[in-house]
């Protein structure tokens, strides 16, 4: 509502500031023949100043004087007509007029009504992260919990609270961050480390690298049966083609693993594919959160592969709105190369090189990625 | 508060078309209250953009994701100052301050024009409101800063690293206000060619916008000089990049036309050629927009590329600098030449200047274009650098250089260069002294490096030597001297500063280029290096945090004959993790005149890291230089003269001229 006086206002003023000259009492300009008077007069005294400041003979200023004086004559002459005053507003400048008053608020509001979003308020983040938190959506609770880190930065909670949110959120290096803060300042614990390793992991892809194996190791060492950090190490085998440790450190998993534990099934997967020597080159993102095993265990196997095709369809979108996410694009690539759709991989790949230029750092990233997948850029 | 910008933007398009075609029909006419619409649309379209940017700023300021020219642009971690400077860190906010400065100045001959003929006035605000106009439309069409996101993301994506600086907030603005203050004498001189007459007053009117729209673009070609030396951590202060080339070519046809615009309000001469620098410089500073703005070329300062922006600045470009042209083809043969002169005379020694300027901007022109025109009727990609410019605009300045000293002492009309050539020879002796010392004493390998430091101390001791014969020094009693001197007018001194600090601008290009040694090597922390004199030890590479960004100092003490620190020196490498890019902050050291200057390289394996020394004599010269030369034009700007041109009352009712003035 504000906004709407406010351009009305606006209008108004600027309105005026068009009608306002058009309307007033008879102006009268000045002739520019005042002004070319006023002109030469100035250089004839300045001529006198350089006379006595000896910088021209008396004889050249004599011949500039006769010049300017030239000048003058012929301003007399010329311009008799002094523009007379303006005449009575005719027809056609009172149809000019009205146009001109009237284009101002026609022209702004039809342009407006076209360009504005008048009912968006504007949204200033410290307004944003102060209101209500059971307003506020997840982006906003995690932007106003990292406010309260970076001014508290030593609140070793807030980082353990923080970490698993970015991991679900995918911002896997800023997990990495937060994982290695809480464990500096809340002490180790095999949740943390566990974490940490999937953390780091998933921020290179999925590929389990001798970091996040030292963190998985941590885990086990303070809880031996650490789900995540045994299914991940198995993983690591794996991806080293060391497959029958793999298949081994799975089976002894399902063994130790209750009935109900949202891992089996994953483990089970994972068993499933290291048979079919597929794990060697494409490995899942990262271990499933418990929801998502949850409902993908209950489900039939097409169920399973269509939320999984629905879910590499959100990421391809997400790309697609917002495409310079280095990560997004492999995890996108591995995903269609698993799926064993392998032209939509090499489009991902194709896509993923062109938003970040062909000779780019990034480029060279994913081709050597895609490459180690079993994937060539071209046909 | 957004929406109230985005609305106030809209608006002051709306009168801007109203500026365009009401006073104009209002000239055309004879119709006072139409010409008289132009003055107060044109303030109250200030006022409103003014408003628009406030907002867009406040959006900034205020970190509102909601707005996308902010998200894409800012981040909440970021500083405030750099916050705010990111308003025109990029393409929608710079060209709304393009606008903003446009109609400032429109709004100022609109404030302070009521001296001007009721039609050149007219005619002058119609033609600004018509650029005014063009680019609203532009940034309404193709650029608007006030597009929204529903919802609003909570995170921006940072501004461009090289941009967070303090160079953002000043060189932008100086340099706009350089390029868009010549849009003032465009305008009069379309005015002047709509009416088919120019007054003799008109000269009067325009230098000062030419004076204003010059010294800005002097400081704002420095500043950004500055900025690359200091940011970029190549140690160059001058790459004769497209995009610097852009804001050089209007600066070259702007101090041409500052020079011809003297002999055109002193002797009615030259007129026309004028009208043609005024509009040829501004279409110039068209060009750079375009060049820059289209994405033609890509560098730093090409934020972002679309091809229909490119394809609208064309139009523009094509609109504006084709219609005036065309406009000149015709009305040219209208306007009355002025007064005669004899080749040795002042007038003559500024169409020399105009004809060597011209040239260089030719020059700058062909080197920047050709590349392009090769591009596009090969699609080989080639590319014209330093060497070019050297052999082709170096000769061209000297012999300029070399004649400036001669300029102001020639008199009007009918000059006698040989009584000026013995004023001048003390200025000669000065040189010639430089060139022995230079050769002798510091470095007798180079000749051309000694004929350059005397050049400049030519320029140097050439502009103190106008002053004192002004003054009538060597001629008359020092009582009169000291009162001759302060009676001198401003434009005399604006003239003497301008060309010293062209003398001293010289100074610090020879010193840096010739006598300047560098250094690359790699380090481990305790290690020291020689540079021309200078003992450095490197301490060691120490990590920090900054607000939106994490970096590796690397700490270099400058220790003095005893062994002792005497400074430390911080260059670092900073790395902003949004946009996962790293930049390099330079460490400078000043010592007089000169700069101790070092950036750090890649890191080695074993600890080392790779350092590159400079060690950059007289270098601070080159920018303290460009700042005499805007003081000049600040103190020309003062001369009474340009506030005569104004008819009052009181004389015009005493009629006719002095009569002892009349031969």
């Amino acid at each position: 509502m504000l906004f709407w006086v406010i351009a009305a206002i606006l209008t108004l003023g600027a309105s005026l500031a068009v009608l306002l000259p058009l309307a007033g009492g008879p102006k009268r300009g000045s002739a520019s023949s005042d002004h070319d008077l006023e002109v030469y007069r100035d250089q004839l005294s300045e001529l006198d100043r350089d006379v006595a400041r000896g910088l021209i003979q008396p004889a050249e200023a004599e011949e500039a004087r006769a010049e300017i004086a030239r000048r003058i004559l012929r301003l007399d002459n010329a311009d008799p007509a002094a523009k007379t005053a303006a005449r009575q507003p005719s027809m056609a400048t009172r149809l000019v007029a009205t146009a001109a008053v009237l284009a101002v608020p026609l022209v702004s509001w039809g342009l407006y009504s076209q360009l504005g979003s008048p009912d968006l308020p504007s949204q200033p983040l410290s307004e944003r992260l102060a209101k209500n938190p059971a307003e506020s959506s997840v982006d906003e609770l995690v932007a106003r919990a990292e406010a309260h880190l970076a001014a508290n930065p030593t609140d070793g909670r807030g980082w353990d609270v923080l970490a698993p949110v970015y991991l679900r959120m995918q911002r896997f290096s800023d997990a990495v961050t937060a994982y290695r803060n809480a464990i500096r300042l809340d002490g180790d614990s095999a949740a943390r480390q566990a974490g940490l390793g999937e953390a780091i992991a998933s921020a290179a892809g999925g590929i389990v690298s001798a970091d996040a194996q030292a963190a998985f190791e941590a885990a086990l060492k303070l809880d031996p049966a650490n789900p995540k950090a045994n299914f991940y190490l198995a993983m690591g085998m794996a991806q080293e083609g060391r497959t029958e440790e793999a298949t081994a450190g799975w089976q002894k998993m399902l063994a130790a693993l209750p009935q109900d534990s949202p891992w089996r099934s994953a483990v089970e997967q994972a068993l499933a594919e290291s048979a079919k020597q597929s794990v060697a080159s494409g490995v899942p993102a990262k271990g499933p959160d418990a929801g998502d095993v949850d409902a993908a265990s209950s489900m039939s196997p097409q169920d399973r592969e269509a939320m999984i095709d629905t879910m590499v369809a959100g990421l391809d979108e997400k790309l697609r709105q917002n495409p310079r996410d280095t990560e997004g694009w492999m995890q996108l690539i591995r995903s269609y190369v698993v799926l064993g759709k392998t032209d939509q991989a090499r489009d991902a790949l194709n896509r993923g090189i062109a938003v970040f230029g062909s000779d780019s750092d990034e480029a060279k990233k994913f081709t050597a990625f895609a490459v180690s997948l079993g994937l060539t850029a071209t046909e | 508060m957004v929406e109230t910008g985005h609305f106030a933007l809209v608006l002051a398009f709306a009168l801007s078309v109203v500026q365009t075609l009401v006073p104009l029909f209002g000239a055309r006419m004879n119709n006072q209250k139409m010409m008289a619409v132009g003055g107060p649309v044109a303030v109250t379209g200030f006022a409103l953009t003014a408003l628009s940017f406030a907002a867009l700023a406040m959006a900034y300021a205020t970190s509102d994701f909601s707005v996308a020219n902010v998200w894409d642009n800012s981040h909440s971690l970021q500083p405030l100052i750099y916050k705010i400077t990111g308003t025109w860190g990029n393409h929608e906010g710079s060209m709304l301050l393009w606008v903003l400065i446009l109609t400032f100045f429109g709004g100022l001959v609109a404030a302070f024009g009521s001296n001007l003929p009721a039609t050149l006035r007219a005619n002058v605000l119609a033609v600004q409101g018509a650029i005014g106009a063009t680019f609203f439309l532009f940034i309404l069409a193709t650029s608007n800063p006030f597009a929204r996101l529903n919802p609003a993301p909570i995170e921006g994506r940072d501004l461009n690293p090289i941009l967070q600086d303090l160079g953002l907030a000043i060189h932008p603005p100086l340099l706009y206000l350089g390029y868009v203050g010549f849009s003032i004498c465009f305008s009069f001189s379309v005015a002047a060619l709509i009416e088919g007459r120019i007054d003799a007053s008109w000269a009067r009117w325009v230098r000062p916008w030419t004076l204003v729209a010059w010294m800005f673009l002097t400081g704002g070609i420095a500043m950004g000089s500055y900025w690359a030396y200091y940011e970029l951590g190549w140690g160059g202060f001058w790459f004769w990049d497209p995009v610097e080339n852009a804001s050089f070519m209007p600066w070259l046809a702007g101090t041409a036309l500052l020079h011809s615009a003297i002999v055109m309000e002193k002797r009615s001469a030259l007129k026309i050629w004028t009208l043609l620098l005024a509009i040829l410089t501004f279409s110039l500073s068209l060009l750079g927009t375009f060049l820059v703005r289209s994405g033609v070329l890509t560098s730093v300062h090409a934020f972002a590329t679309d091809p229909t922006r490119g394809v609208f600045i064309l139009c523009i470009l094509t609109l504006f600098i084709g219609g005036s042209l065309a406009l000149f083809a015709f009305r040219a043969s209208s306007l009355t030449a002025g007064g005669l002169f004899h080749p040795i005379s002042r007038e003559g020694a500024l169409v020399l200047n105009n004809l060597f300027l011209t040239t260089a901007t030719a020059t700058v022109l062909i080197g920047t274009l050709y590349p392009l025109a090769v591009e596009a009727v090969s699609a080989d990609k080639i590319s014209v650098g330093a060497p070019f410019f050297n052999l082709t605009f170096g000769p061209l300045m000297v012999p300029l250089l070399v004649a400036v000293p001669f300029g102001p002492l020639l008199a009007w009309k009918r000059g006698d260069i040989f009584a000026v050539a013995q004023r001048l020879m003390a200025a000669f002796a000065a040189a010639l002294l430089a060139v022995l010392v230079t050769a002798l004493f510091i470095d007798g390998a180079s000749v051309f490096a000694a004929l350059g430091v005397g050049l400049a101390f030519w320029l140097i001791c050439g502009a103190l030597t106008d002053i004192a014969v002004k003054s009538g020094f060597g001629s008359v009693a020092p009582g009169i001297i000291f009162r001759r001197f302060a009676g001198l007018p401003r434009s005399v001194f604006g003239t003497a500063l301008a060309h010293l600090g062209l003398g001293l601008t010289t100074l610090g290009i020879v010193g840096t280029l010739c006598f300047g040694t560098e250094k690359i090597l790699s380090m481990h922390a305790g290690e020291t290096v020689q540079l021309s004199g200078h003992t450095l030890r490197f301490e060691g590479l120490y990590p920090a945090q900054g607000p939106n960004y994490s970096e590796d100092r690397g700490r270099f003490a400058l220790l003095g004959a005893d062994g002792s620190t005497t400074a430390v020196i911080t260059s670092s490498k900073r790395s902003y993790p949004v946009r996962q890019m790293t930049t390099t902050e330079s460490g400078i050291k000043t010592i007089g005149f000169s700069q101790l200057y070092l950036s750090l390289g890649d890191e080695g394996t074993d600890g080392s890291v790779v350092v590159r020394l400079w060690w950059k004599p007289l270098v601070t010269l080159i920018w303290g230089g460009s700042l005499v030369m805007m003081a000049g034009a600040a103190v020309s700007l003062m001369d009474r003269r340009l506030r005569v041109g104004a008819p009052s009352r009181r004389r015009k009712s005493a009629g006719a001229v002095p009569s002892a003035s009349l031969p």
